[in-house]
């Protein structure tokens, strides 16, 4: 199993929830810009289910060197590699912001799903699971560059789905909103609105085994989903969200 | 660091309630920083306490403090960090073929609640304590230090810590060692027994079973007075079980998991029910002696079955009443506490009965002591708090105690039993109450 953004807690639940199951990899591969915190969650791995884990240092707004990883193959990938930034109200205009956003949540993160992708269609085999968001289904005020780099990147799994079903690679869209994480343990989310990391690593588990192609994590972001895509742009405009 | 302001929190019990600021750190420099940054404090596990042991205006949680580090899958070492729960652990191990050595009637609490409050288990006679096989733990102090305690390093700080409730600093890793086991399954007798003179005369001759355990029907009186079932139990070895069980002998199969979802409404529970539900329980079994196999948690966490059964009690809740009295006062201190609670009708669903054996002297904090020991449950009401009284008087007049992790309001001299815990910082409300009596 490769993970990209291992120190993500929804990739952990997610570890977790597959090795519980009683499934068990030649090797975890753990891809991670942290080595030092990803190093107890190998440790916990190994500990815990008796799942040989690799390291993997790489950062996506460094320059990457492919050789290293060239060794690296699994049937499954899961990617919950991401990166929030400043919004747009603080980040707007900075450069760095706006770049190290793209890079992670779209640009440089696709050459990197692309790198697996190829090997899985090589083989005829393998899934594909990677994370966007809610942020990406329409352009907001409050977060439009972050939203904009997850719209690509749910278009472009659109796409890879689509290209990768004629090769037997399944790829699989996971959508949550708020979730109980390390990433929004700042920000007041709405109760019944959010998700816990276990919660959330059930429902993706059980739609990759149903092959699902787009999940979302909580129903009830579907429906708000379905609500927001569909104001008039001429009333959404108006509208501070 | 995650904090969460004035949160209202409860127990096991749901009595008392407080509102508190959680501290959940992940890291060792967001434990110094929760400890530096806050005047008093207490750690505080999976709650399942049931009273107010792990309360104070500041708590620090070590939910999140929850990784393995090292399982030693040949000769069955593990170490944890505090917050692990043993239902995680026994995921892991059991397949691996351990057991917790010593585990309580619940596998939803942390290890650094197990060492806490020493918890025992239905083979305390044979096995002692949670900290008979514990190698060593890491404690930060209220400096933010850390300080490695085991039996030769630190040992004063070693074993105050044990049973210390907390009161030392915060527990942030254990190592221990885990029994091997050949299965899953544990080979089970279950015993009527008429009376207290019958199930004790049963715990004497049960000496030998690794588990013993009874079930009280406590609103019997007269002569039915004690009347009870005796679980005891061996863990089974590979030769004993059933073909179908040999195939997969470390694997249990998964039970559907009921809920409670909301609180019962304050009559539900009365004398009436609780006599329903007894008589329930014990005539389920028509046969005086039962033989069997069942699986780890049938046998051990029964309760763990029922999510949230706390919430019977309804939203007033509960206390769970848990002392012990030496063996020699023990036929006549409990025939006179099973009436008073018969007496009273104040009945309680789950009277739990166990025999100690003798207990570690040095870990000086620990609960146990050799003699018999009740745990019943009693809904909060009015007429509670004089029940108790009476009750606290019996067990003190035997020179008995109360266990501290479940008490939320016995009398204190009961209770003040710890040693060597005195810290400026780490101090629950539990002891407050405690100490406010002992200066007295
Ligand atoms: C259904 C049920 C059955 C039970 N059966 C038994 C039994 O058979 N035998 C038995 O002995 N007990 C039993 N208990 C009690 C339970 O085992 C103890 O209360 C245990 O300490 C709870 O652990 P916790 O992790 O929930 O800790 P909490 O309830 O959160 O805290 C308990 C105490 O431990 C301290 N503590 C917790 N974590 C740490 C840490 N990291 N460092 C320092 N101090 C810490 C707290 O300050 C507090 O004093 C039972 C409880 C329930 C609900």
């Amino acid at each position: 199993m490769i993970v990209l953004g291992s120190n993500s807690d929804i990739s952990l639940a997610f570890i977790e929830k597959v090795l519980k199951e009683g499934q068990r990899f030649p090797m975890m591969y753990l891809f991670t810009s942290n080595v030092d915190k990803t190093m107890k969650l190998a440790n916990h791995i190994e500990a815990k289910y008796d799942q040989k884990c690799e390291i993997i240092e790489f950062d996506l707004t460094k320059k990457n060197n492919y050789q290293t990883i060239e060794h690296i193959d699994s049937d499954l990938l899961f990617c919950a590699s991401g990166f929030l930034g400043k919004n747009t109200e603080e980040g707007l205009y900075d450069i760095e912001n706006t770049m190290k956003i793209v890079e992670i949540n779209y640009s440089k993160l696709i050459f990197l799903i692309n790198f697996f992708a190829k090997k899985m269609e090589a083989k005829g085999s393998g899934t594909i699971i990677a994370l966007s968001s809610v942020a990406g289904e329409r352009g907001r005020q409050s977060n439009f560059i972050y939203g904009s780099a997850k719209a690509g990147f749910t278009a472009y799994l659109a796409g890879l789905r689509n290209y990768l079903f004629h090769k037997k690679v399944h790829v699989m869209t996971v959508i949550p909103g708020f979730m109980d994480t390390e990433m929004t343990a700042d920000i007041e989310t709405p109760k019944p609105l959010t998700a816990q990391p276990d919660q959330a690593a059930d429902i993706i588990y059980k739609a990759y085994k149903k092959k699902r192609n787009i999940v979302y994590v909580t129903f009830v972001w579907w429906g708000i989903m379905m609500i927001i895509r569909n104001i008039p742009e001429f009333i959404f405009k108006k509208l501070k969200m | 660091m995650r904090i969460n302001k004035s949160k209202s929190i409860t127990n096991w019990g749901l009595y008392p309630s407080i509102k508190t600021n959680e501290y959940i750190p992940q890291s060792i420099d967001e434990y110094k920083e929760a400890i530096s940054s806050s005047n008093k404090l207490i750690a505080r596990g999976n709650g399942r306490c049931y009273g107010d042991a792990s309360f104070q205006n500041d708590v620090i949680s070590t939910k999140k403090w929850n990784k393995f580090i090292d399982f030693d899958r040949d000769r069955g070492f593990i170490e944890v960090e505090a917050g692990v729960l043993l239902s995680d652990i026994l995921e892991a191990s059991v397949p691996a073929g351990y057991f917790i050595t010593v585990t309580p009637g619940t596998k939803f609490i942390t290890v650094g609640g197990a060492i806490a409050s020493d918890v025992h288990g239905k083979n305390h006679h044979v096995d002692g304590c949670f900290s008979e096989h514990l190698v060593y733990f890491d404690l930060m102090i209220e400096s933010g230090e850390i300080v490695r305690c085991s039996r030769n390093d630190n040992p004063e700080l070693f074993w105050s810590t044990i049973g210390g409730m907390g009161l030392t600093g915060v527990i942030l890793s254990a190592r221990f060692l885990l029994k091997k086991i050949e299965t899953a399954y544990i080979r089970n007798e279950a015993i009527q027994a008429k009376n207290l003179d019958e199930i004790f005369k049963l715990f004497e001759e049960s000496e030998s079973w690794t588990y013993t355990v009874a079930w009280l029907d406590c609103l019997q009186k007269g002569d039915s007075l004690g009347k009870s079932i005796m679980l005891r139990g061996e863990h089974a070895t590979l030769d004993e079980v059933s073909e179908n069980i040999k195939k997969n002998p470390l694997k249990i199969k998964k039970k559907p998991k009921l809920n409670i979802p909301f609180f019962f409404p304050n009559f539900a529970l009365n004398p009436l029910s609780i006599k329903v539900f007894n008589w329930l329980y014990f005539n389920k079994q028509l046969k005086k002696h039962v033989k069997n196999y069942v699986d780890y948690d049938q046998f051990f966490y029964p309760l763990d079955m029922v999510h949230n059964w706390n919430r019977i009690y309804g939203k007033n809740g509960f206390i769970q009443y848990q002392f012990v009295i030496p063996k020699n006062n023990g036929l006549e201190g409990m025939r006179e506490i099973l009436k008073t609670i018969a007496d009273s009708g104040n009945g309680s669903f789950l009277v739990v009965l166990k025999l100690f054996g003798e207990s570690n002297s040095k870990a000086y904090n620990s609960f146990p002591q050799p003699g018999y020991t009740l745990a019943l449950d009693f809904k909060v009401n009015k007429g509670l708090k004089k029940l108790i009284e009476k009750l606290d008087e019996i067990v003190e007049r035997n020179g008995g105690r109360i266990y501290r992790t479940k008490d939320a309001m016995s009398k204190p001299s009961l209770t003040n039993y710890l040693k060597n815990v005195d810290s400026t910082k780490f101090e629950s409300i539990q002891n407050e109450r405690i100490n406010r009596f002992k200066k007295q």
